[in-house]
C-alpha cells in the first residue's frame, strides 16, 4: 500500500472533484428518478412511475423519431463532408493549405451559442441571407425554420458547419500519418486515386475515422443548444413548429424546468445515458470485431 | 474519371487539359467552402454596422455600409450592460478553469498513462463512462450541491464543479502513454522523486498536449451558457454568454442589429485568439484525434 | 422525508466536510430584485433605478440589487433558486407561470400584508386583476404590475398599395379577410403565421370565443375549450396559411418585415411599438395600432396578460412587500406609463388624465376590456406542458390541411382531456 501511496496522492484531486461534481449528481440523479420531485421538496416514491409517464408520452415518441432521422443523417453527411474536406486541404501546400485548414476551422472557435443565432438570422425567410441567395437564382422564399419538411435539414446543415472543421482537422492530422510508400505500391499496382482513397486512405484512417464517429454519434444523441435557439425555444414552448425539431434533452429540460417535474427530468437522463453507453459499447464491439478480421 | 487520369498522367502533355479542369474545380471548390464557412461570420459584421432598419432589397448587406451606425450599436451596448465587467467574469472563468484543468488533469493523466496500481482500471472506466452522460443530466443535482457549498454567484461556484474534465484526462492520457519510459526510469536513477519525475520530465514533454487541453478549455468555457446562467443570477458575476441572453430573449424589443452588435462582441475575443494561435490550435486539435 | 434530509445522507464522505465548512452569507436588508431584461435597461433601467433610489431614501438601512434577465433565464433562476433556498426577495414573472412558483414555495402568500394596506392603496388596482392574482378567498400571491392588452398594428403603406381603405380598422373577421386578401395580391404577406406561438393562436380564439370557453377546468381536469368556436378558429388559420409571411408573432424577422415594408398586418402586445416608433422616425414606416376585429361586429380578439410581481418568503419578505407595493403604486406607475407609453396593471394609474390620453396607453386600455385570458384560470395548478403544445400543434396541422377544422378541434380537445387528466 505505501508503494503505491504516491500515486494514489496524484490523482486524488481529479477523483474528489470528481465524485462531488460527477459521481455524486448522477448517483443522486438516479435517486431522484424514483421520485415525485419538484426540486425543492421530494415528494412520494414512485418507482419506475417517472419512467413509465415519459414512454407514454406524446413528446418522447416525437423526440426519439426525430433524434433517430436525424443521427442518421447528421453523423454520416458530417464525417463525409469532414472527410472530403481534409482531402480537399490535404491536395494544397503551404500558405493556401494553411489558408483553407483555418478557414473551415473558424466556425469551430465561435461559442456555442452564436452559431444557431447567427444562423436564425441567415435561414429568415424573404430577409434572410440564404433566401435573399437563392432570390438571385429566382428560387422563392423557403421558411427554413418553419416548413416541417426543411426544418431538420437546417439544423444539421448548421450543425455540419460548426463541426465540420473540428473533423476535418483530425482526419487531416490521420492523413499526414499514413505512410507515402502505402501510395506508392498502390499506384505501382495501378490503383486509380480514387481506388487509392478506397482501399489505402480509408482503412488507414479507421482508428481516426472511428474516434470522429463515436464522438459524432455521442454529441448527436445529447443535441440540444442548436435546434432550441433556432426555434426560439422557451422552457414552456420548445421543439418549433409541429415538434419537428424536438429532441430528448430539450424534453428533458422542458420538463424540467417548465412543468417542473424534475424527477421525470431525471429518468429522462438516466434512460438517455444508458442508450448513449449501449450504443458506444455495441460501437467499441463492432470495431474490435472488425480489426480482428 | 477524369479525377483517375489526371493523376496518373500528369507527364503526358495530352492530358495537361484534364489536369487544368480538375485544377481549377479544385481551387473553385476550395474557395466556395471557405466562403461558406466565413460568410455567416462577415455578414453579422455587416449587420452591425449597417443603418437599421434598411430594408435587404436595398442594402443586402454584403459589407459593410455605415461605420458610424455600427460603432453607435457597439457603444449602446456596451453602455447598456455591464459587457466590460463581463468579459473580465468570463475571461477569469476560462483562465482558472485551464488551470485547474491542466494542473488536476496532468497529476492524474501522469498516473493512469504511466503507472500501475490497484484500482486504476476501475478508477479510468468510470471516469471515461462519464463521457458519455449527458451535462444536463447532472446540472442540477451539481447546482444543489454548489448551492449548499455557499457558492452561488461565486468564481468557485463558476469554476469548481467544471475541474474535472473526462475529455481532458482522456486527452492528456492518450498523449502520455506515448512517453517513452526509459525517460522516467532514467530519471528515477538520477534519484528524482516521484513528483519532480513528474514535474521535470513529464510536463515539459506533455507541453503540446497541454496546450490543445487549455485551447479546448477555453473555447469550451467561453461558450458555456447554461452552467452560469443558473449559478449567478447577480448582474456583476454575469459572464458574456448571459448578457447576450438579455438580449437574445424571444421577446426583447431589441432589433436583429442589436442583437448581432451584442453576439457580434461575445464572438471577438475568441476570434482574435484564434487568428493570433491558428496553427497551434488547429495542430492541437489534429492531435487530440489521432492520438485517441 | 424532507429533500434536504435526503440530500444530506445521500451526500456521503465525499462533499460532507466540505458542506459544514460553508453556508450561504445572508445579510436581512438586502433586497434582490428581478425583473425582466428590457426592464432592467435603457430609459426604463433608469426609472426602475430611480424607484429604487426613492424607497431607500425612505429606508436607508436596505440597499437593493436590481437585475435584468430575459424570460427563461427569470423562470430558470427563480426555480433553481427555490430549490436552493436562494430566491430572490423580489421579482417579477408572468401569470402563467404563477402556480407553478407557488408549487416550488417562491412565492410568499400576501393576503394578510395586502389587507393591512390602506384602503385607498387597494383601490387603486382593478379587482379582476387582483383576482387573478389569487389562489383562493385568503390566498394572494402577487400584484398586478405591467401588463399589455393585444394591439393590431396595420402598416399603412402596405395596405393602401394593396388598395386598402384605411380610413376605419376592420370591423369584423369578413372584413379583415377580404382586406388581407387584398395584401396578399398585392404581393405582400398579410399577417405571421399565427399558428406557430401559443399566445397567437389565444388571440386568434379570442376572435371568436371568450373566457367562458377557454383555459382550464380544474375540477374536472378538461379543458373549457369549445369545439365549435375551435372549429371556427381553425377554419381561419386555413383561410390564412397561404397569405401569412411564415414567421412567428414573437420573430424578430416578423418586426423587420413589418418595418421593411412587406407585412401589413401583426398582433402583439405594446412592447414592439418602441421598434415600429423607431422606423416612423427615420421616415421608414407608416404605421397605426388598432383593436383586433372579432368574429362580429362589437367583438374583438386578442389577449391580455400581465407580469406580477412577487415576494419570496423569508426573513426579507416584509420589506421586500413594502417595495413591491411601493414600485406597483399608482405614482410609480403613471411615471412608468407616461415614461414608455407602456399599459400597466394599476388602474388608478391608468385613469391618470396625462397617462390615459397616450394614444398607446388609450388604445391598450380599450383592448384589455375585451381580450380574452391567456390561461385562465391562473394560480389553481401548473398547466403541464403538453397543454400549450397540443393546442398549437393541432392548430398548425390543421392550417397544413391535415385535418378538417372540425376534426382538428375534435382531436385537439379529446387529446387536452387526455393530457389534463394524469
Amino acid at each position: 500500500m505505501r508503494r503505491h501511496l504516491p500515486h494514489y496522492l496524484m490523482i486524488a484531486p481529479f477523483l474528489i472533484l470528481f465524485g462531488a461534481f460527477f459521481l455524486y449528481p448522477i448517483l443522486s440523479g438516479l435517486v431522484y428518478s424514483f421520485f415525485e420531485w419538484n426540486a425543492v421538496s421530494l415528494g412520494d416514491f414512485v418507482g419506475f412511475a417517472n419512467y413509465f409517464e415519459i414512454w407514454d408520452s406524446r413528446d418522447f415518441g416525437r423526440a426519439a423519431s426525430n433524434l433517430l432521422v436525424y443521427i442518421s443523417l447528421t453523423v454520416p453527411l458530417g464525417i463525409t463532408t469532414a472527410f472530403l474536406l481534409a482531402l480537399l486541404v490535404d491536395s494544397f501546400t503551404g500558405r493556401w493549405a494553411n489558408f483553407f485548414r483555418s478557414a473551415y476551422f473558424l466556425p469551430v472557435a465561435l461559442p456555442a451559442f452564436l452559431a444557431a443565432t447567427i444562423w436564425r438570422w441567415i435561414y429568415a425567410p424573404n430577409l434572410g441571407l440564404l433566401n435573399m441567395v437563392l432570390g438571385w437564382f429566382g428560387i422563392p422564399s423557403v421558411n427554413f425554420l418553419n416548413d416541417t419538411s426543411t426544418m431538420i435539414y437546417a439544423l444539421i446543415a448548421v450543425d455540419i458547419w460548426v463541426s465540420a472543421g473540428f473533423n476535418m482537422v483530425i482526419i487531416l492530422a490521420g492523413l499526414k500519418n499514413i505512410p507515402k510508400e502505402l501510395y506508392e505500391a498502390a499506384r505501382l499496382d495501378g490503383a486509380s486515386k480514387l481506388q487509392q482513397t478506397l482501399f489505402v486512405t480509408i482503412p488507414m484512417l479507421g482508428p481516426v475515422l472511428f474516434f470522429v464517429l463515436t464522438y459524432g454519434v455521442i454529441s448527436a444523441m445529447q443535441v440540444f443548444d442548436t435546434p432550441w435557439l433556432l426555434t426560439g425555444s422557451s422552457f414552456i414552448s420548445y421543439g418549433g413548429r409541429r415538434n419537428a425539431l424536438l429532441f430528448p434533452v430539450m424534453d428533458m429540460m422542458g420538463r424540467a424546468f417548465g412543468s417542473v417535474s424534475f424527477g421525470q427530468a431525471a429518468a429522462y437522463g438516466f434512460m438517455l445515458t444508458i442508450v448513449i453507453v449501449l450504443i458506444t459499447l455495441v460501437m467499441f464491439a463492432i470495431r474490435s470485431r472488425l480489426s480482428r478480421q | 474519371m477524369k479525377i483517375s487520369v489526371s493523376a496518373t498522367a500528369v507527364t503526358t502533355p495530352r492530358k495537361v487539359r484534364a489536369v487544368s479542369i480538375w485544377l481549377v474545380a479544385k481551387w473553385i471548390a476550395a474557395f466556395l467552402v471557405a466562403l461558406i464557412a466565413i460568410l455567416p461570420i462577415w455578414w453579422m459584421i455587416n449587420v452591425v454596422f449597417s443603418v437599421p432598419g434598411e430594408p435587404v432589397s436595398i442594402n443586402p448587406r454584403l459589407y459593410p455600409t455605415s461605420l458610424g451606425d455600427g460603432w453607435a450599436k457597439i457603444s449602446m451596448v456596451l453602455t447598456e450592460t455591464e459587457y466590460f465587467r463581463a468579459y473580465l467574469i468570463s475571461l477569469l472563468y476560462a483562465l482558472l478553469t485551464i488551470t485547474g484543468v491542466l494542473i488536476f488533469g496532468s497529476m492524474a493523466a501522469f498516473e493512469f498513462a504511466l503507472f500501475e496500481f490497484p484500482g486504476k482500471r476501475t478508477f479510468f472506466a468510470i471516469v471515461m463512462l462519464s463521457l458519455m452522460v449527458p451535462t444536463a443530466v447532472t446540472i442540477i443535482p451539481t447546482y444543489l450541491l454548489t448551492a449548499q457549498l455557499g457558492w452561488l454567484n461565486t468564481m468557485q461556484g463558476l469554476v469548481v464543479p467544471g475541474l474535472s474534465s473526462a475529455f481532458g484526462l482522456f486527452l492528456l492520457v492518450q498523449f502520455m502513454r506515448s512517453i517513452p519510459r526509459d525517460m522516467i526510469e532514467a530519471a528515477r536513477l538520477d534519484g528524482a522523486g516521484h513528483f519532480q519525475i513528474y514535474w521535470h520530465v513529464v510536463i515539459p514533454l506533455s507541453k503540446n498536449a497541454l496546450i490543445t487541453l487549455a485551447i479546448l478549455t477555453f473555447i469550451q468555457t467561453w461558450g458555456n451558457y447554461m452552467w452560469p446562467l443558473i449559478i449567478s443570477s447577480d448582474p456583476q458575476m454575469y459572464t458574456v454568454g448571459q448578457v447576450v441572453g438579455l438580449f437574445n430573449s424571444p421577446l426583447s424589443h431589441h432589433t436583429v442589429d442589436i442583437v448581432m452588435t451584442a453576439n457580434l462582441l461575445a464572438a471577438i475575443p475568441p476570434l482574435v485568439f484564434f487568428l493570433i494561435f491558428q496553427r497551434k490550435i488547429v495542430e492541437g486539435v489534429a492531435m487530440s484525434g489521432t492520438k485517441g | 422525508m424532507t429533500s434536504t434530509k435526503v440530500r444530506r445522507t445521500i451526500l456521503g464522505g465525499i462533499s460532507a466536510v466540505a458542506v459544514v465548512a460553508l453556508t450561504a452569507p445572508s445579510s436581512a436588508q438586502s433586497l434582490d430584485y428581478w425583473v425582466y431584461s428590457d426592464f432592467g435597461q435603457g430609459e426604463a433601467g433608469a426609472l426602475q433605478e430611480e424607484f429604487i433610489a426613492e424607497f431607500i431614501s425612505e429606508h436607508p438601512d436596505v440597499t437593493i440589487q436590481m437585475s435584468g434577465r430575459g424570460d427563461d433565464d427569470l423562470t430558470a433562476g427563480q426555480i433553481a433558486g427555490a430549490a436552493s433556498g436562494t430566491l430572490p426577495d423580489v421579482f417579477m414573472n408572468g401569470l402563467a407561470m404563477g402556480s407553478t412558483l407557488v408549487d416550488v414555495g417562491a412565492l410568499a402568500n400576501l393576503y394578510d400584508k395586502w389587507m393591512a394596506m390602506p384602503e385607498e392603496y387597494r383601490a387603486q388596482f382593478d379587482p379582476a386583476a387582483v383576482e387573478r392574482c389569487m389562489a383562493s378567498e385568503t390566498e394572494l400571491y402577487c400584484l398586478p404590475y405591467t401588463g399589455y392588452g393585444t394591439l393590431l398594428f396595420r402598416n399603412l403603406d402596405v395596405l393602401e398599395a394593396s388598395g386598402v381603405d384605411t380610413s376605419t380598422p376592420p370591423a369584423t373577421w369578413a372584413e379583415w379577410l377580404e382586406q388581407m386578401q387584398a395584401v396578399s395580391d398585392a404581393g405582400y404577406f398579410a399577417i405571421p403565421d399565427q399558428t406557430l406561438i401559443f399566445n397567437s393562436v389565444a388571440e386568434m380564439y379570442g376572435m371568436v370565443g371568450d373566457n367562458s370557453t377557454w383555459g382550464i377546468d380544474w375540477d374536472t381536469r378538461t379543458t373549457r375549450i369549445d369545439p365549435d368556436v375551435m372549429a371556427q378558429v381553425l377554419e381561419m388559420f386555413v383561410d390564412l396559411s397561404e397569405i401569412n409571411s411564415g414567421t412567428s408573432r414573437n420573430d424578430q424577422s416578423t418586426r423587420d418585415l413589418f418595418i421593411s415594408g412587406q407585412l401589413a398586418f401583426h398582433t402583439i402586445g405594446p412592447w414592439a411599438n418602441p421598434t415600429y416608433e423607431q422606423a416612423a422616425e427615420a421616415g421608414n414606416l407608416n404605421y397605426d395600432f388598432v383593436l383586433m376585429p372579432g368574429i362580429e361586429e362589437g367583438k374583438h380578439g386578442g389577449i391580455q396578460n400581465y407580469e406580477f410581481i412577487g415576494v419570496a418568503p423569508g426573513e426579507n419578505e416584509d420589506i421586500a412587500w413594502e417595495f413591491a407595493a411601493y414600485v406597483a403604486g399608482e405614482n410609480q406607475m403613471a411615471r412608468w406609463a407616461s415614461l414608455l407609453s407602456r399599459y400597466n396593471s394599476n388602474a388608478a394609474a391608468m385613469a391618470d388624465p396625462e397617462v390615459a390620453s397616450l394614444p398607446l396607453i388609450e388604445r391598450s386600455v380599450e383592448s384589455v376590456k375585451y381580450a380574452m385570458d391567456v390561461q385562465p384560470p391562473y394560480f389553481v395548478e401548473a398547466v403541464p406542458n403538453c397543454h400549450n403544445a397540443i393546442v398549437v400543434d393541432y392548430s398548425a396541422a390543421t392550417a397544413d390541411g391535415e385535418f378538417s377544422p372540425r376534426e382538428g378541434a375534435e382531436e385537439m380537445i379529446a387529446e387536452l382531456n387526455d393530457c389534463l387528466a394524469d
